[in-house]
């Protein structure tokens, strides 16, 4: 046996079983990722679970203990409800930016199973304006 | 406002000092000049000793206050405690790039000492790369993202920084996350100088061995820091969120750790060159990269990034970088030739390193491609998104076979493996078979625990065989061979932080329930038994601390509001550890009648994962200590060295 088959061989079934693995979980398990326009405006991303980036506006209200909450999240262009339970960000409040992930239901109010906050990177809670 | 034109005045030296050494090293080595070859060194310590003189005015601008700095106003104010406001000096954008900048350039110096016995004119490129390295972030500093602007109107107080930041982990995370992706600059520059070179020999690789191991010891503390940070101050029950920042940071870890193996293949045999610098310049591209993916903001993350005009210049640089790499590669690997007599077998350590650094790989594909999905997706349509499943599902065979890897690499002899080899797996063969028992006995039916605690065992075992023969043959072989023993160490410790892994993973429980005083809550056969809360008033913000009762100690999870920034509240984990598992304690709400809304979590063996990195670093640590009383052995053992280029 050559060098080339004796080490080419195991090197490249290895390859191509990685490449099989990502290929096959990433077309399974990857979501649409959304503005709430796009998500309002493509009919193919209301039917799975998708992440939607949104501003929260000022209408919080919390409910069962403060594990429920309701809010519209905006992105400027559009608005639209999110219902989530569960327990929220430190940072939640109106203002931020959340990501909700859940999906649309036939109520038109989305039912987050996960709401992420951005967390600040920065040392600085806001931009200096001087 | 002095402190600003003197902090610029020394990028500006370091600037000019890092182009001069730059160019003047790549001219003398070309040239094989002595004098300038020295010269060009001499240029990059002064380049580092004003970079070192920045840091120093951007910390005394900090800790004087000197809030006509727009750095120090924007990050710090005057109730942030010393210490916090000590550590914006690697807080925010502009600082962690001249802290950057000043690791490379004491590590870069501290390299360089030394190099001469790598000859001139390696000396001399790896001086150059260095240089350039050095040339480019002060560039950025001194140009684009200046730590030294000045507000035009100096404001009496600073704006102070977020409270979740406001936490020890914080102090020491960024820091040594930092260095670790630094210090892979050396590795990087000294094998690129021995490609220019035409150097085929390992001597690169003997002389940047401890900057290697230093790079890994710091990414591998970097990275346990930020899980440990993560789990006991964000307070959502996990340490790791496959966010892109988590990854760009994993992903150089994961090639350094290739590295360190394949990198003793060329050592010990003399094979493996090509490849050896392949690792070394994908290692470095990655951490290039994940500076780039942190400073841009060009994947979606739950972390806002400061975005600013740094992004495309680090996008140039990583271009350059992998355009640089490319050409070097692949116009001197062809000449890099191997070494005589026969191949090894497959089957042998050879072969088990080489498989390691293809599954290495393999889950750096993984990583990278979930990375980057959402740029590729987004460019033909709308944008995709993966999460912890994705991640979970790809990598978690791979990571199975390198636990087998660790559990029977080993083992096995250079060269080939016979029979005798069978013999000595016999060990783990048998730890893996009694853990599977106790396991399937114990009524433990998850498929990834019966996969991963055995081959855990498995490694523990060879880790202990190994020990045990020296023990038994020639107790003094352990410190002679401290390397291979202190690597073996930090094998042990990997087990162990695999271990917590897999088990707060597979068998983590939470709950999420509302309580009135005296009401219990049970999850995962642990009971609580909440007490009632109170609130008290503390400086700028007020803490609501519940009570809750668990066996003879009373955990106290709490909630603090700060008001003066809009009603932002900030969780207080409660944990209580036992052997076995973390009870782990949130506060989500309290309502107006006593009663008070928690999550409670049951994280087992999560402890595992800070006692094994504890062990790694012990390892490295022993494979580091001493006098590097194994050189005399390389330069007998190196294969012929300068090619005719």
């Amino acid at each position: 046996m050559t060098l080339a088959v004796k080490w080419g061989i195991p090197v490249a079934l290895v390859a191509a079983c990685v490449g099989y693995l990502i290929y096959t979980t990433s077309g399974g398990t990857s979501e649409y990722y959304l503005t709430v326009a796009e998500l309002q405006s493509h009919a193919q991303a209301q039917s799975g679970d998708v992440r939607v980036a949104g501003v929260v506006q000022d209408d919080v209200v919390k409910s069962d203990g403060g594990l429920t909450v309701r809010f519209t999240e905006e992105d400027g262009t559009a608005a639209m409800p999110v219902e989530y339970s569960g327990t929220l960000p430190d940072i939640f409040k109106p203002g931020i930016t959340v990501v909700a992930e859940g999906r649309l239901g036939s109520d038109g109010v989305f039912h987050a199973k996960t709401l992420l906050a951005k967390c600040p990177s920065r040392f600085s809670t806001q931009p200096y304006t001087s | 406002m002095i402190l600003g034109y003197l902090g610029a005045g020394a990028l500006l030296a370091g600037l000019v000092l890092g182009g001069f050494s730059a160019l003047l090293s790549f001219w003398a080595g070309a040239r094989e000049s002595a004098v300038f070859i020295q010269v060009g060194r001499r240029a990059f310590y002064a380049a580092t000793a004003m970079t070192l003189l920045a840091a120093v005015l951007l910390e005394t601008g900090l800790l004087t206050h000197d809030f006509s700095l727009a750095y120090v106003a924007e990050h710090t104010d005057l109730s942030t405690p010393i210490a916090l406001v000590a550590a914006g000096f690697y807080g925010g954008q502009e600082g962690s790039l001249l802290y950057w900048t000043l690791i490379l350039g004491l590590l870069g110096s501290a390299s360089l000492v030394a190099s001469a016995v790598l000859g001139g004119r390696v000396a001399a490129y790896a001086t150059g790369i260095l240089a350039t390295l050095l040339t480019f972030f002060l560039f950025v500093l001194a140009v684009v993202a200046s730590p030294f602007e000045l507000l035009s109107v100096t404001p009496p107080d600073g704006l102070g920084l977020n409270p979740v930041l406001r936490d020890g982990g914080m102090l020491i995370h960024p820091p040594v996350v930092l260095a670790g992706f630094a210090a892979f600059a050396i590795p990087f520059a000294f094998a690129c100088a021995a490609l220019l070179a035409g150097r085929a020999d390992s001597a690169w690789i003997a002389h940047t061995r401890r900057f290697a191991l230093l790079a890994w010891g710091l990414q591998t503390s970097g990275l346990l820091l930020g899980m440990w940070w993560a789990y006991h101050v964000l307070g959502w029950g996990g340490y790791w969120g496959w966010d892109p920042v988590e990854n760009v940071a994993l992903m150089p870890w994961l090639a350094t750790t290739a590295y360190l193996h394949s990198a003793q293949v060329q050592e010990k045999r003399g094979r493996l060159r090509a490849w050896n610098f392949g690792l070394v310049i994908l290692a470095f591209l990655l951490v290039v990269f994940g500076t780039f993916i942190v400073r841009s903001g060009v994947v979606p993350s739950v972390h806002t990034f400061a975005i600013s005009a740094i992004g495309p210049w680090f996008l140039a640089f990583l271009g350059v970088c992998i355009a640089f790499s490319a050409v070097l590669l692949g116009t001197r690997a062809s000449s890099l030739g191997t070494a005589s007599g026969r191949p090894a077998e497959a089957v042998s350590r050879e072969g088990a390193f080489v498989l390691q650094n293809v599954l290495l790989i393999g889950v750096i594909a993984v990583v990278f491609w979930g990375t980057v999905l959402p740029l590729v997706s987004g460019m033909f349509g709308l944008e995709r998104v993966v999460s912890a499943p994705y991640y979970e599902r790809a990598a978690a065979p791979l990571l199975a076979a390198v636990l087998a890897l660790m559990a029977i690499g080993p083992l096995l002899p250079w060269r080939h493996a016979g029979r005798p080899t069978l013999r000595a797996l016999r060990w783990p063969g048998a730890a893996l078979a009694l853990t599977l028992v106790m396991m399937l006995g114990a009524g433990v039916r998850s498929v990834a625990a019966l996969i991963a605690l055995p081959l855990a065992a498995a490694a523990a075992a060879t880790v202990f065989t190994e020990y045990g023969r020296a023990l038994m043959r020639k107790p003094e072989a352990i410190l002679r061979g401290r390397r291979r023993y202190g690597a073996y160490l930090a094998h042990l410790g990997l087990v162990v932080v695999a271990v917590g892994l897999a088990a707060s993973h597979v068998a983590q429980q939470e709950k999420d329930v509302t309580l009135t005083p005296g009401q219990q809550v049970s999850v995962a056969g642990y009971t609580l038994t909440y007490t009632g809360s109170e609130q008290r008033q503390d400086g700028d913000h007020t803490d609501f601390i519940a009570g809750m009762r668990f066996g003879d100690q009373t955990l106290e999870p709490s909630r603090a509001t700060y008001a003066g920034l809009g009603g932002q509240a900030l969780t207080h984990v409660a944990i209580s550890t036992t052997p076995v598992a973390d009870v782990y304690v949130v506060l989500a709400d309290t309502g107006s009648d006593g009663s008070a809304s928690f999550r409670v979590f049951v994280n087992p063996l999560v402890t595992w994962i800070w006692a094994g990195g504890a062990v790694i670093i012990l390892g490295v640590l022993l494979g580091n200590a001493g006098a590097p009383s194994l050189q005399p052995e390389l330069a007998r053992r190196r294969v012929a060295a300068t090619l005719s280029l």
